[in-house]
């Protein structure tokens, strides 16, 4: 009696149907699953290239390795010695600071001698007209009164 | 590939629907699940080569899938655990009678726990036998059977005075 009953309630259950699956499902749901697989397959193909491409690679390297590695050892030796021989002057000038007023006299009264003894006193007047000693404000005046 | 493709979808996809559907109460989550499923039988061809009962593998491809979506939804939509505003996996009745029974039994099932409402959708709706259910969702006969007997008993017993009723009427 209570297995029979509980076979009508299970035939009942049963009777339900189903809700059915929508209609355009179908061929959206194949089209994305065939669309997924060719996206899987063109990167494999990707990595089938980047593959031959690095087989070729090896195939020229791999004959004499110890060549190559000589050769770029070589390269990366050239590069640290330009690298370290680069012009540094500009870098020093950089750092150093201007030379004192005293000092630029002192050169200047070098260039001068250095010219009168090479015989150009033309150049020695137009020099003296540019130099410009700082003297003390007294000794100033004196040079304009006379 | 697209010929098998299609003719898995149209042997088994409207079970795995029927399936899915009873679990996520979601139509959209379904969709992805069902696409998913497919897309895995489209990138791995070899799949169902040597499997004897494909609807078996393919419900325990969906369950696997199902239970992942739940897992990733968490606690943040335990409130579609409210089966009852979420839609049935049956199809709407003509008759008024029949109407109500099938929402009831909707939210019936939505309240079983997972693993019995599995059992009892395969064996009432999938008409699969223990055994492949059992195949189906990894458990043993014994299990798959006993599991179906406490889901049954307690929608016989939260059916009971709607389906008493009906019993009258006819």
């Amino acid at each position: 009696m209570m297995n029979e009953e509980l076979e009508q309630f299970e035939n009942r259950l049963r009777r339900q149907s189903l809700r059915p699956i929508p209609a355009e499902w179908r061929a959206k749901i194949i089209a994305g699953a065939m669309s997924r697989v060719s996206k899987v397959e063109s990167r494999g193909q990707k990595d089938f290239r980047l593959s031959t491409l690095v087989s070729r690679l090896s195939t020229v390297f791999w004959p004499h390795p110890k060549a190559w590695a000589g050769l770029a050892a070589i390269w990366i030796f050239i590069f640290i010695l330009n690298f370290s021989m680069r012009d540094k002057t500009s870098v020093i000038a950089e750092k150093v600071s201007p030379p004192s007023p005293d000092v630029m006299v002192q050169l200047k009264l070098q260039q001068r001698m250095l010219a009168e003894l090479i015989g150009a006193n033309d150049l020695i007047d137009a020099e003296r007209q540019k130099i410009f000693l700082p003297r003390p404000r007294s000794e100033r005046v004196e040079i304009l009164a006379a | 590939m697209p010929a098998e493709i299609e003719r898995l979808y149209d042997a088994h996809a409207q079970s795995l629907y029927a399936f899915l559907l009873n679990f996520t109460r979601d139509e959209f989550d379904t969709r992805d699940l069902l696409q998913e499923i497919f897309v895995k039988l489209a990138r791995e061809p070899k799949l169902l080569s040597g499997i004897r009962d494909e609807r078996a593998f393919l419900i325990r491809l969906a369950h696997n899938a199902a239970i992942d979506l739940i897992r990733r939804r968490g606690t943040r939509e335990r409130t579609k655990e409210n089966f009852a505003e979420n839609i049935s996996p049956f199809a709407p009745a003509q008759n008024p009678d029949d109407e109500i029974f099938r929402n009831e039994l909707s939210a019936a099932l939505g309240e079983l726990p997972e693993d019995q409402r599995a059992v009892v959708h395969l064996k009432l709706w999938g008409e699969l036998t223990f055994e492949q259910i059992a195949a189906a969702l990894n458990l043993s006969p014994n299990t798959a059977a006993s599991r179906y007997r406490y889901g049954l008993d307690k929608l016989r017993e939260r059916l009971r005075p709607l389906y008493e009723e009906m019993k009258k009427a006819e």
